[in-house]
């Protein structure tokens, strides 16, 4: 259930709101949305796909965190290391209703165990909230930017079908589907007039960190393969452990 | 090489028309933009276009897709909706538990393996259609083909189009016009004019003066007017073998905007003929498609109004007359009849649209370069088409020819062997011993109605065939996975798919994504 309300530093004074990344506050995701201003960090981490909404068909950009349903491979590095976390999880369970930020009373995060404040005693934002709203201010304009930019890449059918097929040591295969990424031999075919204007509006950078990004998929693959591989020994571990 | 062929003309701008124009024009592109050939369509600034069924087959979906038409705007504009098949109720029987489907998917692992003795020799409760794929629940369910993260043209399940034809030749035209580069000419035809050789040169209209061109297309409907009225080309009469001349068609609006829709084209056998019944957006298309000689008009309307319910009062009803048959030839010197003009059967199978698809393409295929090869050309053209409209004619005969109703006239006299072609007839002799599938007749590349379509209606009707049980054995491993696929396949689609009406409403709002 949902509660979503306008926030309120009044009201709101004395909430914690627990913005870690945690399994339970739902960052187990294979895939969540990006907008385009993340791409660079997003980079050095996780392939940048396009996947359709199941409600409207339409595509949005996201960034791939596991295989499975439900899997983020990335979960323990967001706890414990602090990596890049893109700003759709960043801004749990904060909304925005017209231009003021909204919140989720029924978000777990909200009231848990280790929860931070929002405001400090003066009622100004905490660092936290100050975070939240920095993360509004880029999310917000830029979906629009990523409509726009999705929209180009379709007129020109620079959009393809990805299909992931990976093949574990445990003997398991995994087939993703629903994924798309650049087009590159329509990219290459591209006249010179378009490729400029695509360069002008700073599209052909975002293609390439597209394109550079795939190179992840092989790396999260590896990961994936080691933890299923320390499952099957944790296994084998305990088949040989004698009956109690 | 002298007198090349540069300039096509087609007469009419039907469904016929714009298709024709449509896949020739798509094929020909590269030349066309070089200036070194010419597609246009002349047509009568006040003709009516007659609807000819508002059903398609599956291949609509890869003509229209290589013409560069975006399918989100054929639902949006053409009031289209998804047709996953035909369902015959009362065909065989006239029981009220009456009914097969004959669905687009083929059985499972069809191309594999024949799953026909498979079903045979189990002898259980579940109909054939329901023992080799997942098509018969879905339209049971009014589930819809796919969803809406599948790209335009896609599908879980093979789908074709309901549409309204009035719609849909228009639409065609803007499309061939804007984007492929056809030229639309409105202007009345009023004198054709003829060669030494008997060759058409050129058309004289009222409003734009003269039309010359190399090969001329008619797709001018029932008239002919090039092929038949010009050339004498003569008539093939089939009404002794089809026998229905008449079609009723009315129009029925839904009690609500939102009322559920069936994805399968409804086909209730009745007195003297049978009821089509297809659902689009906006409305239902109804009609009878009754023989005159076994039932007055008079009755006919109380059968179509018994069928519509009480709304049928307040709705117009329109009368067609059918003439079930074809031209003789279909490729006469430098002119080709495509549609209406090469020839009519009862769309109880959608056979129109499809075969002007298929003729069209063969056309753009194979487009004489010059006037020297275009007899050759035109000789495997007639064969082929020919070929073609016969095994229409048989398919269409085989719904009738496995009734065991006996309750009118109209259905006894159908299964008199006078009335069935001698190749059908021998064709259910062989099919006695082994079902259609692949290796026999249905060896043509572009076969109309393949031997899975032959196989539903077959097994639909009750048709035995002898099974021999040491060949069962021997595949039935085979045949064991097929069918635990197809019931895993049939989970899934149950799980995925949207209702048929939900998915196209969300088409109309948000459109399908081209990848």
């Amino acid at each position: 259930m949902t509660q979503i309300v306008p926030l309120n530093k009044d009201i709101h004074r004395s909430l914690l709101v627990d913005g870690r990344a945690s399994a339970a506050y739902g960052d187990s995701q294979r895939f969540v949305q990006v907008i385009v201003t993340e791409f660079p960090q997003l980079l050095v981490r996780y392939p940048i796909l396009l996947s359709k909404d199941a409600a409207t068909g339409r595509f949005y950009c996201g960034a791939m965190l596991g295989f499975d349903e439900g899997e983020n491979l990335f979960l323990g590095e967001w706890t414990e290391r602090e990596f890049y976390r893109p700003l759709a999880l960043q801004r749990a369970p904060f909304y925005t209703h017209g231009s003021e930020l909204a919140i989720d009373l029924d978000d777990p995060r909200v009231g848990a165990e280790g929860g931070k404040p929002l405001f400090n005693e003066a009622g100004q934002p905490t660092r936290y909230l100050q975070s939240i709203i920095w993360a509004f201010q880029d999310l917000k304009p830029g979906l629009e930017t990523t409509r726009i930019f999705i929209e180009r890449l379709l007129e020109l059918d620079l959009i393809e079908p990805l299909d992931i097929e990976a093949e574990f040591d445990d003997g398991t295969m995994r087939n993703c589907s629903g994924l798309y990424t650049i087009n590159q031999e329509v990219l290459s075919r591209l006249t010179d007039a378009v490729v400029v204007e695509l360069f002008r509006r700073g599209y052909l950078r975002l293609i390439d960190l597209m394109i550079a990004s795939l190179k992840q998929i092989p790396l999260m693959a590896r990961m994936k393969n080691m933890r299923l591989l320390q499952a099957t020994e944790t296994l084998e571990a305990g088949a040989r452990m004698p009956a109690a | 090489m002298n007198q090349p062929v540069k300039a096509v003309v087609i007469v009419g701008g039907g469904t016929a028309g714009w298709l024709t124009a449509g896949i020739i024009a798509a094929r020909h592109q590269a030349r066309m933009k070089a200036g070194g050939f010419s597609v246009t369509l002349v047509e009568s600034p006040d003709i009516r276009i007659i609807g000819v069924g508002e059903g398609t087959w599956p291949t609509m979906r890869s003509s229209l897709e290589k013409m560069g038409v975006s399918e989100t705007e054929l639902f949006r504009q053409c009031d289209a909706a998804f047709k996953q098949g035909g369902r015959f109720a009362g065909w065989t029987t006239g029981e009220p538990d009456d009914a097969y489907y004959h669905p687009l998917m083929a059985p499972q692992g069809f191309s594999v393996l024949n799953l026909v003795p498979h079903w045979l020799k189990e002898r259980g409760g579940r109909s054939f259609c329901d023992f080799v794929t997942p098509q018969g629940q879905l339209c049971d369910e009014g589930l819809a083909p796919k969803t809406i993260v599948n790209a335009e043209y896609r599908g879980l399940a093979n789908y074709a189009y309901h549409l309204d034809a009035g719609k849909f030749a228009p639409f065609l035209a803007r499309h061939c016009a804007a984007r492929l580069g056809v030229r639309h000419v409105l202007a009345d035809v009023i004198a054709v004019n003829q060669g030494e050789n008997g060759d058409i040169t050129s058309l004289r209209t009222a409003q734009a003066g003269e039309l010359s061109g190399d090969l001329f297309i008619d797709c001018s409907g029932f008239s002919a007017l090039l092929l038949g009225e010009t050339l004498g080309v003569g008539f093939k009469d089939l009404s002794d073998i089809l026998f229905c001349d008449t079609a009723l068609a009315t129009q029925v609006p839904y009690d609500t905007s939102d009322a559920p829709m069936a994805s399968q084209t409804l086909s209730t056998a009745q007195e003297a003929g049978w009821i089509w019944d297809i659902a689009l957006p906006s409305r239902r298309g109804i009609g009878y498609v009754y023989s005159s000689r076994h039932s007055s008009e008079e009755a006919a309307r109380e059968t179509l109004a018994r069928y519509v319910g009480e709304r049928h009062k307040e709705l117009p009803v329109r009368k067609i007359p059918i003439r079930s048959g074809h031209r003789q030839t279909f490729w006469k010197g430098n002119c080709v009849a495509v549609g209406l003009a090469a020839g009519f059967l009862e769309p109880l199978e959608s056979s129109a649209i499809v075969l002007v698809e298929l003729s069209a393409k063969l056309l753009a295929e194979q487009m004489p370069a010059c006037r020297e090869v275009m007899d050759l050309i035109a000789r495997r053209f007639n064969e082929v088409t020919h070929y073609r409209w016969g095994r229409i004619v048989d398919f269409l005969k085989l719904h009738y020819v496995l009734t065991r109703r006996t309750d009118t006239a109209f259905w006894r006299d159908n299964v008199d062997p006078a009335t069935v072609p001698q190749r059908l007839q021998e064709l259910l002799t062989l099919w006695q011993y082994q079902s259609p599938w692949f290796f026999d007749e249905f060896d043509r590349l572009e076969e109309v109605f393949p031997a899975a379509s032959y196989q539903y209606v077959l097994y639909g009707m009750g048709f035995r065939t002898e099974v021999s049980l040491e060949d069962t054995a021997q595949s039935a491993p085979l045949a064991s996975r097929l069918l635990r696929e197809k019931d895993q396949v049939t989970q899934q689609m149950l799980a995925r798919l949207p209702k048929n009406r939900e998915l196209l409403q969300s088409i109309r709002e948000h459109g399908l994504q081209p990848v």
